[in-house]
């Protein structure tokens, strides 16, 4: 198998790679906010409440802070 | 001292806005130069009595061009606004940190020593030739250097953040960061000349800051145009994608019409990108199939670039009177239809059949400025005049002349980008055309002398859109000095203006 | 997966840098070995021709000059054979440009000659009525940086394995020699000896007085670099 015949396949198998991992993160955002186990648009808050004493969207706890 | 509430602390940010007025001005004015020397050939010499053509002609200035609104007035802007933004979905202060605003500072003064010096050394002819690529060597690890600065204060500042996830702004921080340190250390690999020696053991031979590319030919230029194009992503659509993300909900108090839309363009802009560079090459002697990928993957860029550009109108849905009265935000709207119009026209531009017509011509270069004065431009411009207000703490000088400002620069920009339209298709059809003997139908010549008219009226629009850029200064620096003092309940969302 | 990745700032930053590396991967690196293959009778730069390229990227010619013919009758009949990849294979860097203010001049060496380079670069509306381009005058008093270019030569042959001092293939079927000098002192006596062959088709008195005083003013080695080009 020449370099070139590689290329083909990476180039190939990458795309296909990329191409579900895109489509299953589209599923992910629909499916988890239907089922509602997250709320993706209130991040978009984030920008509005931007004031240093606003209340964080969502806070980072100590203990999950590594 | 102790009990003073925290605030932002915007030192980091006024220094880079400072230099974004600067240097879009000087870059702009070079701008002007370069047009009208392509209109009226005599510019080029004008200073000659002075002995100073030979750093006043075109090929000269050019890349002092490119480089000066790439480098300086593009990138100060990115830094100002995030050393603005940044901070602010973060809910961090920069004063919180003593190690992150000493880092900041060393960001800044770096980066006006490597502004010198690359203004010193491309006015000296001193160039790599690659296209926005120009630096010699010692310039480019300076480059490095104020590069991993900002690296180490983007992510100091994720660190100590108070909001636990990463508001969609500083995806776009993060990947310019992360893609311009790649494709700029690819791109520049060079052996410096002093590195050899001669036969007779002589060594440190000629300009020590001279080098020899890592690539040759064909491959030098393949790794040219993967960076040249991802530069353009990473430089001029990614950072401005995470401006207007941020100062277009926050202006008009609406929030991003679609959170969920704007992660998927995010990741799609990511993958796409990186595959269309082949669309600078099309029918040069780089391998077929890579030409024909950039082709296909420049026509699905349309996607994710569209997708946040729909996200950024529908954002203003049901609010459309803003547009109407203010006009920050009308410069905002306005990015964000230059972003469509010039993510259109490029998968257009990358069709085979139409760059074989539109490479090498004038279409090219309008197509550029559509993008780059209608989008990167604009949307620059209005970060800035939101965040004056917010970092003197003063209402913005004059709403007139920021509206006279939209409207000449709106002109400025509409006479550049037809004027080049008509200038490249008529000398990519001049080019081709050939007589019922099929000789060719027009000498070299012909197809330059036809232009004259398309390149005044450009130089015409150039013009106009510099004045606006004086203006946008000047009412810049009134609000410094003399805008109405404000207090911070008038920040909330619009900008307070004064008429 | 996904959001855990939207909060761990640094495992994103890595995804982010798989995405955008992986295309520069798959794309350019398997051309590399053989894009730079040269085709027969392209031969490395001498030295003056090398001092003539380093003058031509100092200007930036190639802000205005394309040197890429592209598969197309209008563009061989204006310009001659379409470009090959093997020819660029001792450019470092290459020089295609990305705009034709002016023409191509990737064979510019095929049908213009010394003398008319000369006139031209002097006076470019005054060769061809109408031109936009710019008068180069300083490069008849400028003088050309030779050491640079000796050691521009230097580092091609030792880190590149430009074949210097070997014979390489021709056309024809001949083979040909570049040379390359063995000290700076001798690098600048074999440009000498170059640009008197150029200087004696011009006309520019002071230009011809300079290269008999052992001066090569930047004009000369351009020419001789314009002349390669075919
Ligand atoms: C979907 C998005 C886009 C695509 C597919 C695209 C495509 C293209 C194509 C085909 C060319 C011409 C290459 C040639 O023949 O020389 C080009 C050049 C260029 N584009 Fe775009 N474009 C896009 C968006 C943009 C945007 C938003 C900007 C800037 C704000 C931009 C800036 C440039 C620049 C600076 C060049 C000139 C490069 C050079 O020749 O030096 N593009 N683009
Ligand atoms: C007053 C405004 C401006 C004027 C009059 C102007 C004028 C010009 C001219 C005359 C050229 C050379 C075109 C050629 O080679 O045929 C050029 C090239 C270029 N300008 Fe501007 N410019 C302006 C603003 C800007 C801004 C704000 C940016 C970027 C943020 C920009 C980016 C570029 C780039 C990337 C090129 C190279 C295009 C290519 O290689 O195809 N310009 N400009």
């Amino acid at each position: 198998m020449d370099i070139f015949q590689l290329q083909g396949y990476a180039y190939f198998g990458l795309v296909t790679l990329m191409v579900v991992i895109l489509y299953s993160y589209i599923y992910h955002l629909y499916s988890s906010e239907k089922k509602g186990t997250k709320d993706f648009e209130k991040y978009g808050n984030m920008a509005l409440n931007d004031e240093i004493d606003d209340a964080p969207v969502e806070k980072i706890s100590k203990d999950e802070k590594k | 001292m102790e009990n003073r509430p925290l605030e932002y602390d915007y030192t980091v940010a006024k220094m880079f806005m400072l230099t974004t007025v600067l240097l879009g001005a000087v870059g702009m004015l070079i701008g002007v130069i370069l047009a009208s020397e392509m209109a009226f050939p005599g510019v080029n010499t004008m200073l000659g009595s002075l002995g100073l053509n030979e750093f006043t002609n075109f090929s000269r200035l050019r890349p002092l061009h490119t480089d000066s609104v790439i480098f300086g007035f593009t990138l100060s802007g990115i830094f100002a606004t995030w050393y603005y933004v940044g901070q602010r979905v973060l809910k961090v202060s920069m004063a919180e940190s003593k190690l992150l605003m000493f880092l900041g500072k060393m960001h800044f003064w770096l980066y006006i020593l490597v502004v010198a010096a690359a203004v010193v050394s491309l006015f000296m002819g001193i160039t790599s030739s690659k296209e926005y690529a120009e630096f010699e060597w010692p310039i480019d690890i300076a480059v490095v250097v104020v590069w991993v600065t900002w690296g180490l204060g983007i992510f100091g500042l994720i660190g100590i953040r108070r909001e636990r996830s990463l508001y969609i702004s500083i995806w776009y921080y993060i990947a310019t960061f992360l893609g311009i340190a790649m494709l700029y250390l690819f791109n520049n690999m060079e052996i410096p000349t002093i590195l050899a020696t001669s036969p007779a053991g002589e060594t440190g031979i000629g300009a020590w800051y001279h080098s020899v590319s890592m690539y040759s030919g064909t491959n030098d230029a393949l790794v040219q145009w993967w960076y040249g194009h991802n530069a353009v992503a990473f430089g001029f659509t990614v950072p401005i994608v995470a401006m207007i993300y941020y100062f277009l909900p926050k202006e008009s108090g609406q929030a991003v019409y679609s959170y969920k839309l704007s992660l998927l363009s995010f990741w799609g802009l990511m993958f796409v990108y990186l595959w269309a560079g082949g669309h600078h090459l099309l029918f040069s002697t780089v391998p077929d199939w890579m030409q024909t990928m950039g082709s296909v993957f420049s026509v699905v860029l349309i996607l994710p670039s569209w997708g946040s550009a729909i996200n950024m109108l529908l954002t203003m849905k049901g609010e459309w009177q803003q547009v109407a009265t203010s006009p920050l935000i009308k410069f905002m709207v306005l990015a964000s239809t230059f972003y469509m119009f010039s993510t259109l026209e490029g998968p257009i531009q990358a069709i085979k059949s139409v760059n074989a017509i539109a490479h090498f011509t004038d279409w090219i270069v309008g197509h550029v400025h559509d993008g780059t004065l209608g989008w990167v431009g604009f949307m620059i411009m209005a970060a800035l005049f939101h965040m004056a207000p917010r970092v003197f703490k003063r209402e913005l000088y004059s709403k007139s002349l920021m509206g006279t400002q939209f409207w000449i620069q709106t002109l400025g920009v509409v006479l550049y980008f037809t004027s080049m339209w008509i200038a490249g298709i008529t000398q990519g059809m001049m080019w081709r055309a050939h007589d019922e003997y099929g000789n060719l139908a027009y000498s070299f010549i012909d197809t330059v002398t036809a232009l004259h008219p398309y390149y005044t009226i450009r130089a015409v629009g150039g013009l106009l859109y510099l004045i606006g850029f004086f203006m946008f200064a000047y009412n810049i620096y009134k609000t410094m000095t003399s805008g109405r003092r404000v207090e911070e309940s008038e920040l909330q969302s619009a900008s307070p203006m004064a008429a | 997966m996904f959001h855990w990745l939207e909060k761990h700032p640094f495992f994103f930053a890595v995804g982010v840098f798989l995405v955008i590396a992986f295309a520069g991967l798959v794309e350019i690196l398997p051309n590399f070995a053989q894009a730079s293959q040269p085709v027969v009778g392209t031969k490395p730069y001498t030295l003056l021709e090398m001092a003539g390229r380093e003058v031509y990227i100092k200007n930036s010619c190639n802000a205005c000059h394309s040197q890429l013919i592209r598969p197309f009758k209008a563009e061989t009949d204006r310009y001659g054979h379409y470009s090959l990849s093997g020819e660029y294979a001792y450019d470092r860097p290459f020089l295609w440009g990305s705009k034709r203010i002016g023409p191509d001049l990737h064979r510019v060496g095929d049908y213009r000659t010394t003398d008319w380079h000369e006139n031209h670069m002097k006076d470019p509306a005054g060769v061809v009525p109408g031109s936009i381009m710019p008068a180069y005058t300083w490069m008849f008093t400028n003088l050309a940086d030779i050491n640079t270019a000796y050691a521009d030569q230097l580092t091609n042959a030792q880190f590149f394995n430009v074949p210097y001092n070997k014979p390489v293939p021709m056309k024809d079927g001949t083979t040909l020699t570049v040379p390359m000098a063995k000290s700076v002192a001798e690098a600048n006596a074999m440009a000498l000896e170059e640009a008197k062959t150029i200087s004696a088709d011009m006309k520019d008195k002071d230009v011809q007085d300079m290269v008999a005083a052992g001066k090569i003013p930047e004009i000369v080695a351009l020419i001789a670099y314009l002349n390669s080009l075919k």
